[in-house]
């Protein structure tokens, strides 16, 4: 057989199906861009979540949850008991725990002249800025007296300084927080979304006093961080600050834990888990779409061969064996199934660096999604064009051409 | 050059009854005989040309080309005779829809071991009057040239046998005719030629006229003007 000559004369016969053409290649383009696009997605969202949680937690510190067992979900009546002098009572005597910071949050609006906002207000120690990592690009810090003072003073994140400031310099402006009148003395440092999406911008961290006593009334905060001074003494701490927090809410031993701790061990496993979610499940669930666009391909050729079986028959007449037929499929069906493919892992790259910039994640390439895709897209080439091919070749020419 | 011995055929319908197309069928044709098939419907004249041209297998019987056994011939084997040794003629034209004439008349260029040589698609079509509507497709041309389209693609590989199931079985009186004499031409230059047909007067002007009944040979009548040279009657 004259080889370059039967690609050519292959390649010429595409344009002459041209719906079927079309259909093929939309299938596998959008089996491709389907698996493409979670796969990026996917990668960029673990990379934010390890990001995310070395912002959180860094390498060394234990976070005290108010509440039991459960780490998100409506409101309980245990969730109360959380309080400054239950950290503070505990802590003391415990060396091991470096420094520590407690945080209330509540969502409010926020004003400044005629400009509204809502944001989340966090109430902190001084020492936050220490223990979460996170300090003001402009202006300052507010110190302990302000805390001990219930000074109204307030951080402002970038997001919400431009809702309320617009292009202006907040520093030394005068904003109100549920009417209530706040001093601006420092900028946050840019922080961009967490892993549930939210705008870690859109923030104003106040001294967790004034917001206890001026703003919420309330006698407990929601959350602490410990920070470690020793790493590998995390599991140990923890279990010792338990025993300790039990004890002081009365805890008998059928009682389950008021409160909850997440331990290095223990945000290590809910990332496993969490990624298993990323790099499992939803590259299976687009793999489906890439299977069903191949059935829907192999569909397709399997009603083109025997709409073509005359043809078959004819080229069989005039001297092609079974093989020549089988090639002339795979290229033809090559073509449309690697063009779409191709189309769609250009297409799903696309749109997951759109959306991954749109969630702020950092724009990830997934050469596993490309290598996938590829890989499906020739299976798919050979199972739809190639065996219904050969198997209409196998039958007599006189058979086919009838 | 082509020798049949004692072929059978029988088919299976899908209902499970078999039907003997061709039975103890034996048949000799010589090097540039002109020869015409004629029989009722259903007597077994296309399963006779087939089997001729390797598009279908004999199931008894032996098949000799040139003194070869041809219809044990592997599956590569017989696509290669096909494509070197015989040019078929359907009644129903085959060419591939969408593609031009010259496409068409290339084809079996396309499956040929032989080292390509540019022109002969043109050549061909030329040899049938058809130089001038090389790049029209099928649709574009009536009944008569798509005929003339698959005699050219019959001719391209330039075969020894040239076979043709009711070539003008589609055409009107007019076409037929050139058809024929298409036929008739080639014979003249050399190329054997068998041919089906229903027509008392295109079978009149063959050289020999073989007679198919319920699959048995019944006649074969040579004419005295059928001089052709180094024809072997049975
Ligand atoms: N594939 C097949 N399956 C079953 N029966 C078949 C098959 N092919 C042919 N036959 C039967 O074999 C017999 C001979 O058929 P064939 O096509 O050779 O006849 P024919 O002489 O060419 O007829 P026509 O003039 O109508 O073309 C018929 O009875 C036909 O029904
Ligand atoms: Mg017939």
């Amino acid at each position: 057989m004259n080889t370059p000559q039967l690609i050519t004369h292959s390649l010429r016969t595409l344009p002459r199906h041209r719906l079927r053409t079309a259909f093929i290649m939309l299938s596998s383009f959008v089996g491709a861009a389907a698996l493409t696009f979670v796969l990026c997605v996917g990668e960029g969202a673990r990379r934010k979540m390890l990001v995310t949680v070395r912002q959180i937690f860094g390498d060394s510190a234990i976070v005290v949850v108010a509440g039991g067992n459960q780490l998100m979900g409506g409101p309980r009546p245990d969730a109360a008991r959380l309080t400054l002098d239950d950290i503070e009572d505990t802590v003391r005597g415990m060396p091991e725990i470096e420094l520590w910071d407690p945080q209330q949050t509540m969502t409010v609006a926020a004003k400044h002249g005629n400009a509204a906002a809502t944001v989340r207000l966090l109430g902190q120690s001084e020492r936050s800025e220490r223990v979460w990592s996170r300090s003001v690009s402009r202006g300052a810090y507010f110190d302990a007296m302000a805390v001990k003072r219930l000074d109204r003073v307030a951080l402002i994140g970038e997001t919400a300084a431009r809702s309320l400031f617009g292009t202006g310099d907040p520093i030394g402006g005068e904003i109100q927080i549920e009417a209530v009148p706040f001093t601006v003395v420092g900028v946050l440092e840019r922080f961009g979304t967490d892993i549930h999406g939210m705008d870690r911008d859109n923030e104003i961290v106040v001294p967790i006093s004034t917001l206890m006593r001026r703003l919420a009334n309330v006698d407990t905060i929601a959350a602490a961080k410990l920070l470690l001074r020793d790493a590998r003494q995390g599991e140990q701490t923890a279990a010792e600050f338990r025993r300790r927090l039990r004890s002081r809410h009365a805890l008998t031993s059928g009682q389950s834990d008021d409160f909850r701790l997440l331990t290095p061990v223990e945000v290590q496993r809910m990332m496993g888990k969490a990624r298993s979610v990323l790099s499992l499940y939803l590259p299976l669930a687009a793999a489906v779409a890439l299977v069903v666009g191949g059935i829907v391909a192999a569909t397709l050729m399997l009603g083109a061969v025997s709409a073509r079986i005359r043809e078959i028959g004819l080229r069989r007449a005039v001297g092609a064996q079974p093989k020549d037929i089988a090639f002339q499929f795979l290229v033809e069906t090559s073509v449309s199934v690697f063009g779409g493919g191709v189309a769609g892992i250009v297409g799903g790259l696309l749109a997951g660096q759109l959306v991954a910039s749109r969630l702020q994640l950092t724009g990830a390439f997934s050469w596993n999604a490309v290598a996938l895709a590829l890989l499906m897209s020739a299976a798919t080439a050979l199972l739809s064009g190639v065996i219904p091919a050969r198997r209409a070749a196998r039958l007599l020419p006189a058979e086919a051409l009838r | 050059m082509i020798e049949l011995n004692e072929i059978g055929r029988t088919y299976t319908r899908p209902s499970g009854e078999s039907v003997q197309a061709l039975t103890g069928f034996s048949l000799h044709i010589g090097r540039g005989e002109l020869v015409a098939i004629v029989g009722a419907s259903g007597s077994g004249k296309s399963t006779l040309m087939n089997i001729l041209g390797l598009l279908d297998r004999p199931d008894s019987g032996s098949y000799r080309f040139h003194g070869d056994d041809v219809a044990t011939l592997d599956v590569a084997g017989q696509a290669r005779f096909r494509n070197r040794h015989v040019g078929f003629v359907f009644q129903a034209f085959h060419l591939l829809p969408k593609t031009s004439a010259l496409e068409n008349v290339e084809l079996p260029l396309l499956y040929s071991d032989r080292s390509p040589v540019a022109g002969l698609g043109r050549k061909a079509l030329e040899a049938v009057g058809l130089g001038d509507r090389m790049q029209h497709t099928p649709s574009e041309l009536s009944g008569g040239q798509q005929q003339r389209v698959a005699i050219a693609r019959a001719l391209v590989n330039e075969p020894e046998l040239l076979l043709a199931d009711e070539p003008t079985g589609n055409l009107d009186p007019t076409s037929a005719g050139e058809i024929l004499d298409i036929f008739a031409a080639l014979n003249r230059e050399g190329k054997t030629v068998v041919l089906v047909t229903h027509d008392v007067a295109i079978a009149a002007r063959a050289h020999r006229v073989i007679r198919i009944e319920r699959g048995r040979l019944v006649a074969d009548d040579s004419r005295e003007s059928a001089a052709a040279t180094g024809r072997t009657h049975r």
